[in-house]
């Protein structure tokens, strides 16, 4: 443990964040950045598996923003929601693989423009 | 406006129980007269009522298939005790005219106006006179109809007899009715049943088309009489007959119109009689609206006389008669009346001398005398008009009727080239009896006949009147060509040579023909209405003197009647010829009642008799057969040919334009008729295109949405998830924009 | 502060990334996509240029230098990993993109949470996406190994998606960049997380314990709402002993060096003082989850399956008693 405690103390050390010139507004754009790319990853890509991975960006993109929050508003909670979010993640992680699989047996393509039976 | 002065008497007369005597015959006061009214008894109601229960009970029959001729014993029976009502209602009329009343039908009250038209009947003398002959026609020809459409007999015999019903029953409210509304709904009702006797034969596309002809045109006229109406309820505040005929303002005006100071008249005023006019002569069929009725003939006969011969046609002369006060008031009204009727009356004589179709030969004939009767109304002789409709009435029902029965015995043959020596055949003797009977009626042979009497007041009237000897003269000759086209058809049809072909309704190619005499229902009805056109001379002589004939003192007690101050001159004249007063009139000083120097009524005697000799003779030439029956005259030896033929032609195409009745049938298409149609032609296709066009326009939006919207429903998942991420977009870029930077400036 | 980055260099900046990625996406033509990637390439190299440039006009000593390397690494990787024709290339850029996240946390001193993501996310999540991806994807076989389905080898419809994305992306920063206010600075008080201390005592105690400040029967004061009686400004501390009821209070000198709250203090008090519930509801969606994946994904047994499962049995009976 102290350890621990040590090598953060460390880190901090060893990143100095002397000066706040990158300001949250940098992170946001990078997070806003990553949601975007996987956004467009989600809606061009035709492999499935491709499609969810995307969404996992997407989650990752959105605990990015939730922890430069929580550094700005100097309370532990954006990291806590990041623990559940990531909670989450696994377990839509999980079901859309099962999924997948389901859809994979039935077909044997991962292509999702395969299922387009519910068209008018 | 309420004539209280009406609702007392009323009231008054309701609690004593008797009418208030008033015996004035002077002239003005038969019209204040109506004020006094008192209420009848209301066995009235069965003149009316009987024909309506025939009706429904023809209609019952049809319901139950009855296949007999109990509809028309049901509706000779219901005519016939209409008739005894009617000579009832005559024997115990007091000359106070009286109301009954049925029941309240329209009572509008709007403040200080109202609008009062109930179910009532107004019977006084005029009424009576009318329905005498309605009710009485009506019997007879119901009974010969019973067995002239005893061929059809089945839902169509039930159908003829239920409009026949019908028709009696509109043409009693017609003429019973008390205000002008009960008047407008028996126009209606008789114009309906017209439509419906004439379209009997459903099947035949002409007789649907003379239908549709007759009930359109008669349209045209009940336009003006609706505007009539209307502008009397707005000028003179209300529609009944006793307040409308006490009402002081109208009063006023007859005293102003009598000295000739027509200014002080409103125009409103003037235009009612006009408008009424109008209505008159789409019913009665004068120019310019008399086509519809030779087409009617293509409707049975009995239709023929009973509608289109003695009452529908008939009722354009009672309403100028019912609201002659009102007539009076107007300075134009009448004088547009007697030209109107005298051209309608010449025009149609000279088509008749062309036709070859007897039934058509009648028909222009009962044009040519209706015109009499509506310039005998225009010439203030509203006497010799109504006489001349009663005697009219019988002898051209007798015409008609005989022609009828003719048809039916040839099968449908009405050609007068093609029937000749009638009356010699067997079991057609009273046929050709009766048929010279009404034969002479029309031409108005000198003293033995009816048509004689009516005729020659009428004719006599034209040259009492002044200003209108011109009308005269044009009469007198109408009626030297009446008499010769109607003993065309007598000399050609009924006399000479034995020769029938038979008509369109002979089915049996191979089976000879055999002509097929009249039965005893038909015998009857000729024999009857034979007699009594030679009994009507007799009218003429009751209370003769005084009033003219028993029609004149009929109609003088009524509101029809004006005693015109040239006929009193004229009276005074005919009593002393060297004594007459120069009136002052509209004319000026005018010597009126002058024929030849003579008095006019002994002068038209004699020209009227003579003239009718004359064409008697003239037609005896030109189509009489060789030998007596023929007078001695003619030449004829078979049944197409005469003299008549050589001479037609070298009048060139005179005759053949008169044939085509002068091409005002065609005149009419190509002004009236064709350009309504192309128009609702365009009409049409603007219909079909623009507002059809944009209905379906509305209705192809939502397909054409779905058409728009439905690729978005690709069943991709990742093409929803496009227009989601699209949506969220937007929204944003909504909100940013709009909202941000709103703020923000 | 006024606006970090002028609009339009940022819009500028949006249009060429996604002119880059729209070209980039997996299309027929390879030598197109190649052009693309170099387009992306130049708008996150403008996007640092900008942000950089401006950072230094502003007079500001030097930038945070660490923040550009993983951020440049973060977005090219996930660029990448969408445009990979390849999905295990796509899952492998996506642990790129997760380790330069994870750089990231650390700058933000979130450091239980990075080591975390890299656990859960990149360890297992991943690894399961890996397996799937090896489960339905066909071997390819010799003649065809440099086959790509045609699932992955076009993109679809890429335009407009990139032009919803950018837009997006535009207008999000728009409004970051209207005026964002710094980050706190790292010396801020608040910053310091032994004040999650006042809630451990039991940990302060055994960290007292163990360096050797507490005497025989004694034990920290405990404030009466439960707190530790510590002053972390002051840094003084007071200990009582029971058995005396006396109080002493130990000097700042005395202050133990491991008396430090870590980030995993405070997240772990936060978690379990502010969101037990949240902790209970997660817990069954991983629950669910797992069920939900067990049934979906199970194969239906057909009725021969259960005889040839007998017939199996019977074999084995007729085996090992042959044997035995």
């Amino acid at each position: 443990m102290d350890h621990l405690l040590h090598s953060t103390q460390l880190a901090q050390l060893a990143f100095p964040e002397a000066v706040p010139a990158v300001t949250m507004a940098h992170y946001l754009f990078v997070s806003a950045a990553m949601f975007v790319m996987g956004l467009i990853g989600f809606l061009t890509r035709r492999n499935m598996i491709v499609m969810f991975l995307c969404t996992e960006l997407m989650f990752q993109a959105a605990g990015l923003a939730l922890i430069a929050f929580g550094r700005h508003h100097l309370g532990a909670d954006g990291q806590t929601f990041v623990i559940f979010v990531l909670c989450v993640a696994a377990a839509e992680a999980a079901m859309a693989l099962a999924l997948v699989v389901l859809l994979f047996r039935h077909k044997e393509t991962l292509s999702a423009q395969a299922w387009k039976e519910l068209n008018g | 406006m309420i004539n209280t002065t009406f609702l007392t008497n009323t009231l008054a007369m309701l609690q004593d129980g008797h009418a208030v005597d008033t015996h004035a015959p002077a002239v003005s006061h038969a019209v204040s007269q109506a004020s006094e009214v008192g209420t009848g008894p209301k066995w009235i109601l069965l003149i009316i009522g009987l024909p309506m229960l025939t009706t429904l009970l023809c209609g019952l029959y049809a319901m139950l298939g009855n296949k007999t001729k109990l509809p028309a014993w049901t509706t000779v029976a219901g005519a016939g005790i209409a008739f005894i009502a009617t000579l009832v209602m005559y024997m115990s009329f007091d000359g106070t005219p009286y109301t009954v009343h049925a029941f309240d039908w329209i009572q509008i009250h709007f403040g200080e106006k109202s609008m009062v038209a109930n179910f009532s009947f107004y019977i006084d003398t005029l009424t009576i006179y009318w329905m005498l002959f309605v009710t009485g026609l009506a019997t007879l020809i119901a009974l010969y109809a019973s067995e002239y459409m005893s061929h059809d007999l089945g839902t169509s015999y039930c159908r003829f007899f239920g409009a026949f019903g019908l028709f009696v029953f509109s043409m009693a409210c017609l003429v019973m009715g008390d205000n002008l509304l009960m008047l407008y709904l028996g126009w209606e009702g008789v114009g309906l049943c017209s439509y419906l006797l004439i379209g009997y034969f459903y099947k035949k596309p002409e007789a649907v088309a003379a239908a549709k002809k007759a009930f359109i045109v008669n349209r045209i006229g009940d336009l003006g009489l609706a505007l009539g109406v209307y502008l009397t309820f707005v000028h003179f505040g209300t529609l009944e007959y006793a307040v409308l005929f006490s009402d002081p303002t109208l009063l006023g005006y007859i005293e102003s119109a009598k000295v000739g100071n027509f200014e002080a008249i409103p125009a409103i005023a003037q235009w009612i009689p006009l408008l009424f006019m109008v209505g008159a002569f789409g019913k009665s069929a004068q120019f310019p609206l008399y086509v519809w009725l030779p087409d009617a003939m293509e409707g049975p006969t009995p239709v023929s006389a009973l509608i289109h011969a003695a009452t529908m046609v008939t009722a354009g002369v009672y309403l100028i008669a019912r609201t002659y006060p009102v007539f009076l008031t107007s300075e134009h009204a009448l004088p547009i009346v007697a030209w109107v009727g005298t051209i309608t009356a010449l025009l149609s004589a000279t088509i008749a001398m062309a036709q070859f179709d007897i039934k058509r030969i009648m028909a222009y004939s009962t044009v040519s005398q209706l015109g009499y009767m509506f310039a005998g109304l225009g010439l203030l002789t509203t006497t010799g008009a109504a006489f001349h409709v009663l005697t009219h009435a019988f002898f051209k029902a007798l015409l008609f009727l005989a022609c009828g029965a003719v048809m039916h015995g040839f099968a449908g043959q009405l050609d007068l080239r093609k029937l000749s020596g009638v009356a010699w055949m067997k079991g057609w003797g009273i046929v050709g009896v009766t048929m010279l009977v009404g034969c002479m009626n029309l031409a108005g042979l000198p003293y033995i006949t009816s048509g004689f009497y009516s005729k020659d007041m009428i004719l006599a009237e034209a040259f009492i009147t002044p200003g209108y000897a011109m009308i005269g003269w044009i009469l007198v000759f109408t009626a030297i060509l009446t008499a010769y086209y109607t003993f065309r058809v007598y000399f050609r049809v009924f006399v000479g040579p034995e020769h029938a072909e038979p008509g369109d309704e002979h089915h049996d190619d191979d089976h000879e023909f055999h002509p097929h005499p009249p039965g005893w229902a038909i015998n009857t009805v000729l024999i009857t209405l034979a007699c009594a056109s030679m009994l009507a001379i007799s009218l003429a002589y009751i209370d003769k003197a005084e009033h003219h004939g028993w029609a004149g003192s009929m109609i003088s007690q009524s509101t029809a009647s004006f005693h015109s101050p040239y006929a009193e001159a004229a009276h005074h004249a005919h009593i002393e010829h060297t004594e007459m007063h120069a009136v002052d009139g509209p004319v000026g000083h005018a010597a009126p009642g002058t024929v030849f120097g003579m008095d006019a009524h002994t002068g038209m005697i004699i020209v009227s008799g003579l003239g009718a000799i004359f064409g008697v003779l003239v037609a005896a030439f030109f189509h009489g057969p060789k030998g007596w029956q023929g007078l001695f005259l003619g030449g004829r030896t078979e049944a197409a040919k005469c003299r008549m033929d050589s001479v037609a032609k070298r009048f060139g195409p005179i005759p053949k334009m008169a044939e085509n009745k002068w091409y005002v049938d065609e005149i009419y298409m190509a002004i009236l008729v064709t350009p309504l149609r192309i128009i609702s032609h365009i009409f049409h296709w603007i219909d079909k295109l623009l507002i059809d066009g944009l209905v379906n326009l509305f209705g192809f939006l939502p397909r054409l949405l779905a058409w728009i919207l439905k690729p978005s429903q690709s069943g991709v998942l990742q093409g929803y998830a496009v227009s989601m991420a699209g949506g969220v977009t937007i929204l944003l870029l909504v909100v940013f924009v709009i909202i941000l930077q709103g703020g923000a400036a | 502060m006024d606006t970090i980055i002028s609009p339009i260099a940022l819009y500028l900046i949006c249009v060429l990334g996604a002119i880059g990625i729209a070209v980039a996406l997996p299309r027929r033509n390879k030598a197109l996509e190649i052009t693309g990637g170099l387009v992306f390439a130049a708008a996150i190299g403008l996007a640092v240029l900008v942000l950089g440039l401006n950072a230094t006009e502003s007079g500001q000593p030097l930038p945070n230098y660490f923040f550009y390397p993983f951020a440049i690494l973060a977005l090219g990787a996930s660029a990448r990993m969408i445009t990979h024709p390849r999905p295990v290339y796509s899952a492998l850029y996506f642990i790129l993109t997760i380790i330069a996240s994870c750089g990231m946390y650390l700058l933000l001193s979130a450091e239980f949470m990075a080591f975390a993501l890299v656990i859960i996310y990149a360890g297992a999540i991943l690894i399961t996406y890996l397996f799937v991806i090896m489960l339905a994807t066909q071997a390819p076989s010799s003649a065809s190994e440099q086959f790509i389905d045609e699932t992955d080898s076009i993109a679809r419809e890429p335009v407009i998606s990139c032009v919803i994305g950018f837009v997006l992306l535009a207008i999000l920063t728009t409004a970051m960049f209207r005026g964002v206010s710094d980050l706190p600075a790292a010396s801020h008080p608040e910053l310091a997380q032994d004040s999650v201390l006042l809630n451990l005592p039991a940990k302060v105690e055994r960290i007292l314990d163990r360096a050797g400040q507490l005497e025989e029967g004694e034990r920290l004061l405990r404030n009466d709402d439960g707190t530790a009686a510590i002053d972390i400004v002051n840094r003084t501390i007071t200990i009582e002993n029971s058995d005396l009821h006396t109080t002493r209070t130990l000097g700042p000198d005395q202050w133990p060096d491991k008396l430090v709250a870590g980030n995993l203090d405070r997240l772990g008090y936060n978690l379990m003082h502010d969101h037990p519930m949240t902790i209970e509801i997660a817990g069954i969606i991983l629950l669910m989850a797992m069920l939900g994946a067990v049934v979906l994904a199970r194969k239906h047994i057909e009725l021969e399956e259960d005889l040839k499962a007998t017939q199996a049995r019977k074999l084995g009976e007729s085996m090992s008693g042959g044997n035995a």
